[in-house]
């Protein structure tokens, strides 16, 4: 008698067989990609003022910063704008990686209970729709920077790594919360002033080297931190970013990746009787 | 997972798919949502309130290239959670299931469909979380918008389709996919009579030797044509399994004598 394809026992913590998870998640990446585009477009973000939408708001938003900057310091400069947009608009691909990740899970519900797949696929189209939203403000960033006359050098493709690696630091997030929120719903409802609190301590509407030695610690606990601030340094300033802060960000992915997937991937079995 | 297109080289009466000692239990709490609020209101007042039910009870089943397999039993009796264990939706609770083969699930119609989108899209969509390939669909596409009716309405927004003609294109969807093992969920009972009878041939089409069916459905006439073999689930328990008359008029049997009894408290 052949093997059998599929062998299903009790539940056991622990993860399933990685190489056959992945496979099986690689043959629908279509799917995650459609998934991802369906949402997107009921978001409206295929029409015209949909897109414009897209960049407006982070647009205005980084305008009623900039505000409050020049209130509260009493001056600003072109620099510190920049800085502003552009620190900004990577903590919105994280902070949308969150909100969208955070129900990817229980609004999945139908197509959980009625079909059996990779359940990762879920937060992984919640980040894949971030990344979506983010790319045009990217490039109304680097609009931004030519109308404000900061000098372009090849240092600023340091902000590729960056990049990247905020890509995995909003992956790892989003699988973990998507996971948590099967257990505990209302993590849902606190997630605003989570975002809202890293936003603050975060160096967005600050510079990570105007920071008061005391509050330094901060950067420790706050894997944006060291993230944002070499982003910045990159695009902003046109410099490397330090070594250091790069490997604590790589770091801090990482760790996040690996252990909210590893959390993830050894209850996702049983996500489809808790829902 | 079920990837499909898998090439059929199974045999009839080869083992398909084996259930062993199944038992299935689900431990739903009394409150409406797990809520963190609720587990720390909860700490210092005991264990949680829970309520444990035996959904599947020590159930031995087994399926075989080529048969048709329906299954029969009063609401709650198991079935839907029957077909959720053999598709790897839930995980068992006791027992084993080794299934041998690609596994498509029809358990209820338009999975994955996003109402804002066209029928055309969801097309792709529906095909693509079904396990199809994106050049599998394009290859089915006319077959599928023919056999649903749709006509000009395939590129309509799906949120403007009446309820039949939403079931009509989810169905076409789900009957391309052309697996090892198929598993329905009382899918059959979708739009007019007229389609309904188009479904049904479909289903039928869908029989052959190198292909196990596995259907749920409450419409015995149908079942009584469609396929060779019955299997009658009562309270998570294989009550009888065999010819499909012979089950068939059990059930029905049963149905009536214990009318007062057994069929109330489904109620």
């Amino acid at each position: 008698m052949s093997t059998p394809t599929q062998v299903y026992e009790p539940f056991r913590a622990g993860l399933p067989p990685l190489r056959r998870y992945w496979k099986s998640l690689w043959s629908r990446r279509t799917f995650i990609a459609e998934y991802s585009r369906s949402e997107l477009r009921e978001q409206h973000f295929d029409s015209a003022f949909g897109q414009l939408w897209l960049v407006l708001n982070p647009l205005l938003l980084s305008a009623v910063y900039f505000l409050l900057i020049v209130i509260i310091r009493g001056s600003s400069d072109s620099t510190r704008y920049a800085h502003l947009t552009a620190t900004l608009f990577l903590f919105y691909l994280v902070a949308n990686s969150l909100t969208g990740g955070v129900k990817s899970i229980t609004a999945g519900q139908r197509l959980i209970l009625n079909t059996a797949f990779p359940r990762i696929m879920l937060p992984i189209s919640a980040v894949v729709i971030a990344i979506f939203k983010f790319l045009p403000t990217l490039a109304v960033f680097l609009v931004i920077r030519t109308v404000l006359g900061l000098p372009y050098s090849w240092q600023m493709l340091w902000a590729i790594p960056v990049l990247l690696i905020t890509m995995l630091l909003a992956l790892g997030l989003a699988v973990t919360i998507s996971c948590i929120n099967v257990y505990f719903r209302d993590i849902a409802s606190f997630l605003p002033y989570m975002t809202r609190t890293l936003l603050y301590l975060s160096p967005i509407l600050y510079e990570a080297a105007d920071l008061k030695p005391k509050l330094k610690t901060l950067e420790l606990f706050n894997p944006l931190f060291p993230i944002l601030d070499s982003w910045s340094r990159a695009l902003v300033h046109g410099q490397a970013p330090i070594s250091s802060h790069l490997l604590i960000a790589l770091g801090w992915a990482v760790g996040i990746f690996l252990v909210g997937t590893y959390f993830f991937l050894s209850r996702e079995r049983e996500f489809a009787v808790r829902l | 997972m079920n990837l499909p297109s898998v090439s059929n080289s199974h045999k009839t009466n080869e083992i398909a798919v084996s259930v062993r000692g199944l038992g299935l239990t689900y431990t739903t709490a009394i409150d409406r949502r797990p809520t963190l609020k609720a587990r720390v209101k909860s700490l210092g007042r005991g264990g949680k309130q829970t309520r444990v039910i035996r959904a599947l009870d020590e159930v031995n089943l087994d399926v075989e290239y080529g048969q048709v397999l329906g299954i029969i039993g009063s609401n709650g009796a198991g079935k839907s959670s029957l077909m959720r264990v053999i598709a790897g939706i839930l995980p068992p609770t006791q027992g084993r299931v080794e299934v041998y083969g690609s596994v498509s699930t029809l358990l209820a119609l338009g999975v994955g469909f996003n109402p804002s989108m066209s029928g055309r899209d969801n097309v792709y969509l529906g095909g693509l979380a079904a396990g199809m390939s994106r050049v599998e669909i394009d290859s089915h596409f006319e077959e599928i918008a023919e056999f649903s009716e749709l006509g000009d309405a395939i590129d309509a927004p799906m949120r403007t389709y009446s309820s039949g003609m939403y079931a009509r294109l989810a169905f076409s969807v789900a009957a391309t996919v052309r697996p090892d093992i198929l598993i329905v969920d009382e899918a059959l009972s979708t739009g007019d009579a007229k389609f309904k009878e188009k479904s049904l041939n479909r289903i039928k089409e869908l029989r052959s030797d190198d292909r196990a069916l596995i259907l749920v459905s409450h419409a015995m006439a149908t079942l009584e044509d469609v396929c060779n073999d019955v299997a009658w689930l009562h309270k998570g328990k294989l009550v009888q399994r065999g010819e499909p008359k012979t089950v068939i008029d059990a059930y029905r049997e049963f149905l009536q004598v214990g009318k007062s009894a057994a069929i109330d408290e489904d109620v």
